[in-house]
């Protein structure tokens, strides 16, 4: 679905293109970045962070900056492919550990990142989601190579276990030199400056956003005869799924004409199917339907069906899933945890507890309103929700991080020693230094290996003097198998 | 625009919202910034004594393993005759067995619904089968070395006492392979005795001090508290005579890493309460406080 562009020209072409030293490239454009997006999550994988990365993207192109996306191999999905408007996507052959997640050893991506680094002239980069062990090494290596930083944050992490202990201490080693992070609400502002120990001055608060036009209502699709709720969400435990088996007996039994329609998958969907053959909710009509997976492209269309959406997350730093249930014209109904009472007006959503008990009377009070005909139109709240959250918004925010942290000086090597050695506490500070040491080591051996002077700048798929915007070889070179160009080196 | 401050900042108040453009710059610090942030809610204040009587098991459990390596070691030398053993042994289990009941007046037998006929078979299916089995045992580990052996059994003994269900919740804990790894421990030790009767009766014993003993304790705990300390300190006196009757230097070890146990380590437990930090807010995942199985049962 996202990846709609056409085949691009490659390396081959770029020897025709004029070289340009990056110093003088900063000179002449005084407001546009070169940018690179990192993160081991991206296109074909789903999620909330995969369309963050390819919409700021996108948005960011339309405003003439030049962008770049490396993230690592998806099976047959390697090299370097392009998308609509030449987003250039790096797809890096590295080995993946854990949940799509690279292996990191902080060392061995040196090498490939700092020849795309170079070869793209990046000046910006720009790592997201702080479970991606790439995203983290970008960082890393970028600040051994002196380029400015930024870092999104897109999850909540507790203080508790002894696995968010370690997590959040790598965050503090990742993010102590980093120039600017961005969050996706106030409540993972407040985390991630906890987690990171970070100065709040430099963590922005940068809402997600989705296309308004993706998701609109049409109130002929559902029946009025009954009340549909909705719920779209992955079936984990993180998610609510619990809650929803134990909401689905409470109201299906005292309201007999109310139906659940429940898309999505996970480990949790064998509960709710017990629930369901439990409370006989499938004989004669069907009462609970779950769909299973869906893609992106169906959200919308199983959203419509509804007349009120329920959202039983037990922790969410943003939560698309109710904006887009908003948009799509539906009354939402979620549980209060993390950055969810910061997303809509108190009028579009009713907030709970995340208890059973505190849902179904928050989804009572919608159908009472549902009945009495007190809910706006489903037109009426998406014209509402629209104005919210636009991808242009989020990407005129975040061009402004750009151009303060353009301005900034990133920590020549001795400051950043020191400064790893002051935040991080002793020993694991003194352990990143010295690791921090070894990296600069190596790109200095890397540096003699191949020199900057011996790289080829690619071709310039986006921006100012992008080859996209010129059309000379979007289309005489559009077909064929030759969208893949793989890179070794 | 968002991140454009605008001069009347003061007049606007700042919202916790996203949905609302704002006039403050992105990285605003907002006075109410970290306001939700609690600390320590959960922390649990404790009473030294109130430890020190929960240490009681860890004590228990320690002078158990003591317990059963002195009376192999005075089977091994040849100073403890078997019969006395499985006499002692015996009547002890009966007076356990009826104790175990009294305790509770039947209750817990009522709620598990088990007879005594249940109790006899399997007791004596139990007894049978080692009695049978008894020479196997015996040459069993006849072709390893004894050190090897020796090694193992602490090995094993350390992993009963690491793995024993002490009443914490905890993923580590499992009493199925705390007792597999005593036993083992035990036959281990058990065939390095003289006679295959020597074996059995120590595979019993082990059976009886690892298995049903620790049951009568719980029992003993919920019940009665204070008898429960009276029959630990005596208990842990008597490993200690035990002890003392073998090695000197042993015994005061033994003593030293029991007073620990029991005193300074609560102690020191209560201490580090005070540089708890436990940070809690709205980013916490949210914990299903009910029960959630009656929907399913």
């Amino acid at each position: 679905m996202a990846y709609r562009g056409g085949d691009g020209p490659g390396q081959p072409l770029s020897a025709t293109f004029p070289r340009v030293s990056p110093g003088g490239l900063s000179t002449f454009r005084t407001r546009t970045h070169n940018i690179c997006m990192v993160s081991d999550f991206f296109y074909p994988n789903m999620g909330g962070v995969e369309s963050h990365i390819y919409q700021l993207s996108q948005c960011l192109i339309e405003r003439g900056h030049k962008v770049i996306i490396i993230t690592h191999a998806y099976g047959t999905r390697k090299g370097v492919r392009y998308l609509t408007n030449g987003l250039k996507v790096y797809y890096l052959p590295l080995k993946v550990m854990y949940n799509q997640s690279t292996a990191t050893t902080l060392f061995h991506s040196l090498p490939l990142l700092r020849y795309i680094f170079v070869r793209e002239r990046v000046t910006i980069i720009h790592s997201h989601s702080s479970f991606s062990a790439m995203a983290h090494d970008a960082l890393f290596h970028a600040k051994t190579m002196g380029l400015q930083t930024v870092f999104t944050d897109h999850s909540l992490f507790g203080f508790a276990d002894v696995s968010s202990v370690l997590t959040n201490k790598l965050l503090t080693v990742s993010l102590c030199d980093t120039n600017h992070i961005i969050c996706v609400s106030y409540t993972s502002k407040e985390n991630t400056v906890l987690r990171a120990a970070l100065n709040p001055e430099i963590v922005s608060v940068i809402p997600n956003a989705v296309d308004p036009t993706d998701f609109t209502p049409d109130p002929f699709r559902r029946h009025d005869s009954v009340i549909t709720i909705v719920v779209v969400s992955r079936l984990v435990y993180r998610k609510g799924t619990d809650l929803l088996s134990g909401i689905i007996p409470e109201l299906c039994q005292k309201y007999p004409n109310l139906n659940f329609l429940i898309g999505g998958e996970g480990p949790k969907r064998i509960i709710l199917e017990e629930v369901r053959e439990r409370y006989q909710l499938h004989d004669r009509k069907i009462r609970v339907r779950l769909l299973g997976a869906l893609e992106h492209k169906d959200v919308r269309n199983v959203l419509v069906q509804g007349h009120i959406f329920l959202n039983t997350s037990l922790t969410e730093a943003f939560c698309m899933a109710i904006v887009e249930a908003a948009s799509c014209g539906l009354q939402v109904v979620s549980t209060k945890v993390g950055g969810i009472p910061e997303v809509l007006p108190e009028n579009l959503i009713i907030l709970c507890e995340p208890s059973v008990k505190s849902l179904c009377e928050g989804l009572e009070r919608a159908i009472f309103r549902l009945k009495s005909g007190a809910l706006p139109a489903p037109e009426n709240i998406h014209n509402v929700v629209k104005t919210f959250y636009t991808w242009r918004n989020v990407a005129e925010r975040t061009e402004k991080v750009y151009d303060r942290v353009s301005l900034e000086a990133v920590l020549p090597m001795e400051k950043r020693l020191d400064r790893l050695i002051s935040h991080c506490g002793p020993i694991t500070g003194y352990i990143f230094a010295l690791l921090a040491v070894l990296n600069f080591l190596f790109l200095i051996f890397l540096k003699w290996m191949t020199p900057d002077s011996v790289i080829d700048v690619a071709i310039d798929g986006t921006g100012p003097r992008g080859a996209w915007t010129h059309h000379q070889y979007s289309h005489n070179k559009r077909g064929g198998d030759n969208n893949e160009i793989s890179k070794t080196r | 625009m968002c991140a454009q401050p605008v001069t009347n900042t003061q007049e606007a108040k700042w919202q916790k919202v996203l949905y609302e453009r704002q006039p403050f710059p992105d990285n605003y610090v907002d006075r109410r910034f970290l306001e939700e942030l609690r600390k320590n809610i959960y922390a649990r204040k404790y009473q030294y004594w109130a430890v020190v009587f929960e240490s009681s098991v860890v004590i228990q459990q320690l002078c158990s393993v003591c317990v059963f390596v002195v009376i192999w070691w005075y089977m091994d030398e040849g100073l403890l005759a078997p019969h006395w053993l499985l006499g002692t042994g015996l009547a002890s289990s009966l007076i356990g067995y009826v104790l175990f009941d009294l305790i509770d007046g039947g209750e817990g037998r009522k709620k598990s619904g088990r007879t005594r006929w249940a109790d006899l078979k399997s007791a004596l299916v139990f007894i049978t089968f080692t009695y049978g089995f008894s020479p196997v045992l015996k040459t069993l580990t006849e072709s390893v070395s004894t050190d090897t052996i020796y090694a193992m059994s602490v090995f094993m003994l350390l992993g009963h006492l690491i793995f024993f269900d002490y009443g914490a919740n905890a993923a580590i804990v499992s009493s199925t392979l705390s007792l597999n790894m005593a036993i083992f421990a035990s036959v281990c030790l058990a065939s390095r005795l003289p006679r295959s009767l020597h074996a059995f009766i120590m595979v019993t014993f082990a059976i009886q001090i690892f298995a049903l003993w620790p049951m009568l304790q719980k029992k003993l705990k919920a019940c009665t508290p204070r008898s429960y300390v009276g029959v630990t300190l005596l208990f842990a006196f008597s490993a200690l005579g035990g002890l003392l009757s073998i090695s000197f230097v042993g015994a005061t070890l033994f003593a030293l890493l029991l007073i620990s146990i029991s005193c300074l380590c609560p102690f020191y437990l209560i201490r580090l309460q005070l540089f708890k930090e436990n940070i809690h807010g709205p980013w916490d995942e949210a914990e299903i406080k009910e029960d959630l199985s009656r929907f399913l049962s």
